[in-house]
């Protein structure tokens, strides 16, 4: 494959198969310095988050839900986009597209902060007013404005308690299955603690054709119930701890945004990894840029969506003009948040549309990273304006929204607490890609079976192979 | 007095403690606006006309039961859901606070109807036929409107527009309540009740009835002025410019009734 | 698994051009078993006209009735038509390629039935040059200073509506081009002289070729967003209804124009082997696409679900009395209830349990029945989105009714389908309904890579 190294027009890129394993492995198992220092700094901000966590603990204790807006912000910011991260691997393998081999662990190892996330679920799970109110009040309903009928067991908590627990453990399952041949790959170079882990993991691993056939209906399977179980969960919390909070908010299309939401900006964050793994972390042969084009594209198409939803989110309330509707319109998107909503806006629509609308642009790998730092920043005041909004609603009993409450400020506890929050998420995605190869050797090599270039009537093309 | 006249804004004000049930208000609808007879047919097709309608609800099992009504017609709410549908300007607010109906632009998409919380709209399935010894009794002044249209109550607009022409443009004289009343210029309804359950009048004519429940409710949202006013379905936001006063109870039913 | 043969370009020729140049002999009969329908449906029209809309089985609380339900339903059809050409050119899926032209062609006759369907829901088709531009040429009655409302979905409508139909035509006419040569070349006399005309001069040069696919692609994009706005809008005719509380919904745009291309691309799938069948392409209409429109419908069918369960789970959410009442009427109360698992189990469950085995999707007749069964739950989805709302729409109970479609009513409905298929018949008598030049291009790029002992299928890529 030696005069195909360097194909001409680097969308597609193929590294020899014999040297990936070598290549990747030797990556892993060093700590560059760029890495060391990156990991530092999260590390310190996730200690700086704990601090937070503390002084508003101890400050407001867990009684009153209102002062956790903002950790609820961060908790479902970073919930959105590491839960939808593995999303990509499975979704995109299960469509069998080819441009997504250097993509796929990329996504799958945002498998590994499940469990960060059911930590960071903990608090919230306590604060959540209960279904039932404790005194009934003039105006006042006796249970709060949400789909669960019967309160305590059948409560919102333990559906959303359990489904951050299942996605997570799911998150791991996808991450491990997936990691399962390149560990038991890797085993040979590791030492150490790396070769301890890896026979444990992966020892039964011996590559036969049956352990394949196995290892491909499990990644289907997992995928496939790995997606419909995240959409479910972020149904339920996105209204639990979004709508429910707001009285009298009722909005189908709201778990629908909330879930693109969560596709735009964890395809956004994986573009952006891959842009540094390309540039600076030394993996052009692996990283072409036709994982960028594709997914610029998808990128787009969620950008576009996203507007879509929130339009005829937008359109509905409008045109109902109840006061209710009103309100909500007046509170979330263009009074009280309406600075957070114009942010919003610009950083998941406007931006990433304005960048992605280019071929050119969409061709390179600087374009799509630069629409995903949009989209991600984007979504993290998605979060902020809903979470933050909906903690401050006013009283969760109320038969509506009567009046717009003000925006509420972040003390410092709560910059700490969402800073924190997502430098752990960060420290612990590097702490993984030193353990975990973060290009999928499996994947890769079995890419380089598909593809060939060859003559077509004067020009040399790439062939790609679509097996059934 | 010619330059006291009123900004006309048109109020109407249901008693239901008067309203006895009689259909009085509904013959007489019948008569001014030219509405065509209500044959058994139309009514087992669920197509009659009913500008004005009592609903009746039986409150309680036999015997020990209570009939309830309440006359519903058009509310001409200011907020009207019907308005913004139509694709003609079929039905729009004209300044004096009504919702009215322009027969010859209808094309009879029929959203309004569907986009009307009181069901207070009605269309023209068939042709209207009146027998032959009725067609000198049609209103002169009220459209005959064919099939394919929608209409609905207008508050008697024939009247109301009579009544400014003459007391305001002829005589340059107030157009308040005991004008109205004595040269019979309120809406045909209004007129027939027996009971005086339906009352009608500029909203800001302290000498009409209607003044104090729409001051009461526009500026204290009840209050105390007027304990029993409300409007019909408020909660979609239509604000009609129709206000019930609701029955008072003296004798209520035994162990509460039944279903209302 | 690759299982057609490339075949020279003179057989694709011949075979795809025999429903016109050699029609069979049953064309003629079929085609007048159809009119007649469509005849009876212009009649009963006709006679509504005459008599009133009270021929039909509306009432007061049901202002719309079956009309509507059909006219939601063929522009849900319609949306068929992009979904395969636009997206999947742009998407570049090879199994595309046979269905492109026959999906673009029911997209603008299920547009055009589709409008008819208002003219005569309203009674008094003349009375509409007040409302849309129906007439060409006719502008709105601006001398009289009638002017439309703008704030009216019903004008949104129509305008978004004409855009879609005017923008399909010409994707249809762009992608013709090619095809209308080869045919023009294999015509004598009036045919030769008329597709001259309508082949624009194409002779199949290098620059000809590149314009067309520029415009191919560009239509494909910029169809796009008047694809998504054509059925919401339609949705928003009902979610913009404040006084039916259950059309008033913020999730009813996504979830039309997911339902739509459910019963969209199911009714192409059928279409397609139809033709297969009647005009014997067994060659062109493989297996394969078959197998290939099933998994996708999987997957729209799921997407589709999702909205279905949201739109009904946030109608009990928020515990409003009389929404939980309304979806307890829709749901569980005769005769609603029956219809009601008729349309879910008829629209999700039979069709995806029978599109998830590979042999399934790829027997003819289970695929037929599935993409029947689609359609005729995403009937009964509009039936029943429409009607039990507006049957029960006041707060009191006074006015409530019930909707039983007349005589009139069915006969137009039916009708429509007639004419959906006497105009697919007619287009296929005088154009090709599966695109020649695509399936070539297809086979050009056709090849193979070999892995170990096993062949497996590839395609030429330009990235």
């Amino acid at each position: 494959m030696a005069e195909s190294a360097h194909h001409s027009s680097d969308m597609w890129v193929f590294p020899r198969s014999a040297e990936v394993t070598e290549f990747v492995t030797r990556k892993t198992f060093t700590r560059p310095g760029p890495v060391t220092l990156a990991m530092a700094l999260t590390g310190v901000l996730l200690v700086l988050g704990i601090i937070g966590f503390v002084m508003k603990a101890a400050q407001h204790g867990f009684d009153d839900h209102t002062p956790w807006g903002y950790y609820a912000a961060m908790f479902s910011f970073v919930f959105m986009v590491t839960s939808t991260g593995p999303l990509a691997a499975a979704a995109f393998r299960i469509t069998k597209s080819h441009w997504r081999r250097p993509l796929s662990r990329v996504s799958e190892i945002f498998g590994i902060l499940g469990i960060f996330n059911i930590l960071l679920f903990i608090p919230l799970a306590i604060v959540l007013p209960t279904l039932n109110n404790p005194d009934v009040g003039h105006h006042e309903l006796a249970l709060r404005r949400s789909i669960w009928f019967e309160g305590p067991i059948g409560s919102p908590l333990w559906w959303d308690l359990f489904g951050v627990i299942f996605v997570g453990i799911n998150a791991l399952a996808l991450l491990w299955l997936s990691a399962v041949p390149d560990m038991a790959e890797a085993y040979e170079k590791a030492t150490g603690f790396r070769r301890s882990l890896y026979g444990m993991l992966a020892g039964f691993w011996k590559g036969t054709k049956r352990q394949w056939l196995i290892h491909k209906a499990g990644m289907a399977l997992l995928g496939a119930w790995y997606f419909m179980l995240l959409i479910f969960v972020h149904f339920i919390i996105s209204s639990d701890y979004g709508q429910s909070m707001i009285p009298g908010w009722k909005d189908a299309i709201f778990p629908v945004v909330y879930s693109l939401s969560g596709f735009q900006s964890a395809l956004g964050l994986i573009l952006i990894i891959m842009f540094i793994l390309r540039r600076f972390g030394g993996y052009q042969e692996y990283i072409g840029i036709s994982p960028f084009w594709s997914a610029s594209k998808l990128l787009l198409a969620f950008s576009l969506l996203w507007c879509y939803h929130m339009f005829s989110f937008g359109i509905t309330y409008w045109y109902g003009r109840t006061e209710l509707e009103q309100n909500v319109l007046k509170y979330l998107l263009f009074g009280s948040y309406g600075g957070v909503f114009a942010g919003n806006f610009f950083f998941s629509f406007v931006m990433p549309f304005l960048v992605l609308l280019w071929n050119p642009v969409r061709k390179s790998d600087w374009g799509p990273a630069l629409a995903g730092a949009s989209a991600l920043i984007g979504a993290f005041l998605f979060n902020i304006r809903i979470f933050v909004g909906s903690f401050n609603a006013g009283n969760v009993y109320g038969e509506f929204i009567t009046e717009v409450p003000p925006p509420v400020y972040p003390g410092l506890s709560d910059i700490l607490i969402v800073i924190g929050g997502i430098g752990g998420a960060a420290f612990i995605y590097l702490l993984a890609t030193r353990i975990i190869p973060i290009i999928s050797l499996w994947e890769i090599k079995e890419g380089l079976l598909y593809q060939k270039v060859d003559t077509f009537i004067r020009g040399r093309y790439l062939v790609l192979a679509k097996p059934e | 007095m010619a330059d006291q006249r009123f900004d006309h804004k048109w109020g109407m004000v249901v008693d239901l403690d008067r309203c006895t049930g009689c259909q009085a208000c509904v013959v007489a609808c019948q008569s001014e606006n030219n509405i065509p007879i209500n044959t058994k047919d139309l009514f087992l097709q669920r197509r009659a006309y009913e500008w004005i309608r009592v609903e009746r609800y039986w409150e309680g099992e036999f015997p020990n039961v209570k009939a309830r009504f309440i006359p519903i017609m058009c509310q001409h709410c200011e907020n009207a859901p019907c308005e913004p549908v139509c694709p003609v300007y079929a039905t729009y607010h004209n300044d004096e606070g009504l919702n009215v109906q322009v027969y010859n632009r209808c094309v009879g998409t029929r959203y309004c109807a569907n986009n009307c919380p009181y069901q207070v709209r009605f269309f023209n399935y068939w042709e209207p036929v009146w027998p032959e010894r009725m067609r000198n009794h049609l209103n002169s002044d009220v459209t005959v409107r064919s099939r394919g249209i929608m209409e609905k109550c207008s508050f008697c607009i024939q009247r109301i527009r009579r009544a400014e022409l003459k007391v305001e443009q002829q005589e340059r004289a107030v157009l308040d309540y005991p004008t109205m009343k004595k040269r019979n210029f309120l809406p045909a309804c209004v007129s027939a009740c027996p009971t005086n359950a339906l009352t009608f009048a500029d909203q800001s004519d302290t000498t009409g009835p209607v003044n104090r429940y729409f001051k009461a409710l526009d500026d204290h949202e009840g209050g105390e002025s007027a304990p029993r006013a409300y409007r019909l379905i408020e909660e979609v936001g239509t604000k009609p410019n129709v206000i019930y006063l609701k029955k008072v109870d003296k004798y209520p039913l035994k162990n509460g009734g039944g279903h209302g | 698994m690759q299982e057609g043969r490339v075949l020279p370009a003179r057989q694709i020729n011949r075979d795809l051009l025999g429903s016109i140049l050699y029609s069979p002999r049953w064309f003629w009969g079929a085609v007048a078993v159809l009119g007649l329908i469509v005849m009876g449906g212009f009649a009963a029209a006709g006679l509504m006209i005459n008599q009133g809309m009270g021929v039909t089985g509306l009432n007061r609380p049901v202002m719309w009735g079956f009309f509507i339900v059909n006219f939601v339903f063929w522009i849900g059809i319609s949306h068929a038509g992009v979904m395969l050409s636009a997206i999947l050119r742009l998407s570049k899926a090879e199994w595309r390629r046979p269905a492109t032209r026959a999906a673009e062609v029911l997209t603008v006759f299920s547009l055009m039935t589709a409008m008819l369907m208002p003219l005569i829901h309203t009674g008094r088709p003349w009375r509409l040059v007040y409302w849309i531009y129906t007439i060409p040429f006719i502008p709105y009655d601006f001398a009289r200073g009638i002017w439309p409302n703008i704030r009216s979905p019903l004008v949104w409508d129509p305008s978004a509506v004409y855009t879609y139909l005017t923008s399909s035509i010409l994707f249809v006419l762009v992608a013709l081009i090619p095809d209308l040569a080869v045919l023009r070349d294999r015509t004598t006399g009036l045919p030769h002289k008329i597709y001259t005309v309508l082949a624009m001069g194409w002779q199949g040069n290098p620059r000809q070729w590149k314009l067309q696919i520029i415009a191919g692609v560009l239509l494909s994009a910029l169809i796009l967003p008047v694809f998504v706005s054509v059925h919401s809008i339609v949705s928003w005719d009902f979610g913009m209804a404040i006084a039916v509380k259950p059309w008033h919904s913020t999730i009813f745009a996504p979830y039309f124009v997911v339902g739509a291309v459910h019963s969209g691309v199911s009714a192409v799938a059928f279409v397609m082997i139809i033709l297969r069948w009647i005009y014997g392409w067994q060659d062109y209409i493989r297996h394969e696409h078959i197998d290939a429109l099933g998994r996708l419908l999987i997957v729209v069918a799921t997407g589709w679900f999702y909205f279905f369960v949201m739109e009904v789970i946030f109608g009990f959410y928020g515990r409003e009395a009389d929404e939980i009442a309304f979806r307890d009427f829709q749901i569980n109360q005769p005769p609603w209830n029956l219809w009601f698992i008729f349309f879910v189990g008829l629209t999700y469950f039979l069709p995806v349990a029978m599109w998830l085995a590979s042999s399934w999707r790829r027997n003819l007749w289970l695929m037929s029945i599935a993409c029947i069964s689609v359609n005729i739950g995403m009937w009964l989805e509009r039936f029943l989105i429409i009607i039990p709302a507006l049957a029960e729409k006041q707060l009191f109970t006074f006015t409530w009714y019930t909707y039983a479609p007349s005589a009139v009513e069915i006969t137009i409905v039916a009708a429509t389908f007639a004419l959906v298929s006497m105009l697919m018949l007619l287009f296929a008598r005088v154009l090709p309904l599966i695109p020649l030049y695509d399936v070539k291009e297809g086979d050009i790029l056709k090849t193979e890579i070999q892995i170990g002992r096993r062949t497996v299928p590839a395609t030429f890529r330009e990235d």
